[in-house]
């Protein structure tokens, strides 16, 4: 890893190309199974697959985890105020999304 | 160096229980939390409250900040005397210096280095994943696009202490990504210590702001004026799209808010989007006496009451 040095890398739509297990949430995010165990308990984070050995996220997965993990560090919330500060947090961006389709943002 | 008075960032005395610097800090961040708030300056301050409650909150860190007296003000020109810490043992775990944590210069002289030096490596742990956003305009979504992206990478030199180093990557944004979508870059983010691999980078996709579109997803949002003659009478008339002008058919008798969809004109992909086209009427301006003229003659000629539904009313 030089100073300046110029690599053209190809990356994966995560959303699209790929899905993550659990391993690989938590080394995205950098957190233990234990922390994504409650909130996939608590439904902020919504996997595919019936055991941990077997969950696949998706890229919303992601995105709601590093939030999720922000939100409980910085604000000091518990899993269920994780999810409704999320749940919230989702009715407003849809909310916002309605007003911009009608030009009102 | 610059003080940084942590009472006053938290508006809490000097004297305050540390229950009350703990409300102090969760109601600011709440307020200030970037995820949540809207404002601009947000992040600046949910970082400067961050950095006074890391502080503040570690009884041993309080006290060692409390001995430099109370008589510096927040931007005061500032050198910690020799020796301030004497006496102290900083042995909050969960403290500071985390990789990438963005404090200010006044914190890293005072607690920075330290807890820098217990940063330490696993012999063989693979390499963090690294995260970063990306802004790319919306045009980049319908081609494809190639972008160089710069990152600043907190890494350990070999004294032990955090040091920023630049790097820049050129990145293939894949025609079709959206925001909020992540690209996975594999092998691009923290080294690996002894045999082991590398992280991963992720970016995140943000678009630009356009003047003239909005996005919603993989739909795009359009307005379009419209002359009144042509919204009554219909039209053919030529819009913008981020690929490229089209020709799109107003019918007759359209009205403003009618929303006209493009289909697959939207952010392209295996499930294209949709180009929504919002009619809206402008009003030509009447400053002349033969522009007035042509509205009273329109005036004359329509037996028209804008304000039908309000009749009744008040009766």
């Amino acid at each position: 890893m030089k100073q300046g040095k110029v690599t053209l890398v190809q990356g994966s739509v995560v959303e699209e190309q790929l899905q993550l297990s659990l391993l690989e949430l938590c080394q995205a995010c950098c957190i233990g199974e234990d922390h994504v165990k409650v909130w996939v308990l608590e439904g902020v984070l919504q996997p595919v697959g019936e055991t941990p050995e077997h969950w696949r996220f998706g890229g919303e997965s992601l995105r709601r985890a590093r939030l999720a993990l922000s939100l409980s560090r910085d604000l000091e919330l518990n899993p269920p105020g994780v999810a409704l500060a999320l749940d919230l947090l989702d009715e407003i961006a849809e909310l916002r999304a309605r007003l911009q389709r009608i030009g009102g943002a | 160096m610059k003080f940084q008075d942590y009472y006053e960032t938290l508006g809490v005395p000097r004297g305050a229980t540390q229950d009350e610097i703990k409300h102090a800090y969760r109601k600011l961040a709440r307020k200030f939390h970037p995820d949540v708030s809207k404002d601009a300056d947000a992040e600046a301050r949910f970082k400067e409250v961050g950095e006074a409650y890391a502080v503040l909150k570690d009884p041993e860190k309080r006290a060692a900040y409390d001995q430099m007296g109370s008589q510096w003000k927040t931007g005061q020109d500032f050198q910690p005397p020799p020796g301030w810490d004497a006496g102290f043992e900083f042995s909050g775990a969960d403290f500071g210096a985390a990789p990438g944590a963005d404090h200010s210069d006044f914190f890293e002289a005072l607690f920075g280095r330290r807890a820098s030096a217990r940063h330490e490596a696993h012999a063989h742990a693979r390499g963090q994943d690294h995260h970063a956003k990306v802004l790319i305009d919306l045009a980049d979504a319908y081609h494809g696009a190639r972008r160089a992206i710069s990152l600043r990478m907190p890494q350990l030199d070999a004294q032990g202490h955090l040091t920023l180093q630049e790097r820049t990557l050129d990145v293939n944004i894949p025609k079709g990504v959206r925001a909020g979508q992540h690209l996975r870059l594999a092998g691009q983010g923290g080294p690996g210590h002894g045999s082991a691999a590398a992280g991963d980078l992720y970016l995140e996709i943000d678009f630009n702001p356009d003047s003239l579109f909005r996005v919603d997803g993989r739909d795009i949002y359009l307005d379009l004026p419209l002359a009144p003659w042509e919204a009554a009478l219909g039209a053919v008339v030529t819009a913008p799209t981020p690929a490229g002008e089209v020709q799109v058919t107003v019918p007759p008798g359209s009205s403003g808010g009618r929303k006209l969809r493009l289909k697959g004109r939207g952010i392209p992909g295996a499930q294209a989007g949709d180009l929504y086209v919002v009619l809206s009427i402008s009003l030509p301006p009447a400053d002349n006496e033969a522009d007035r003229d042509a509205y009273r003659a329109m005036a004359k000629a329509f037996d028209f009451n804008p304000r039908a539904p309000h009749e009744g009313v008040n009766p």
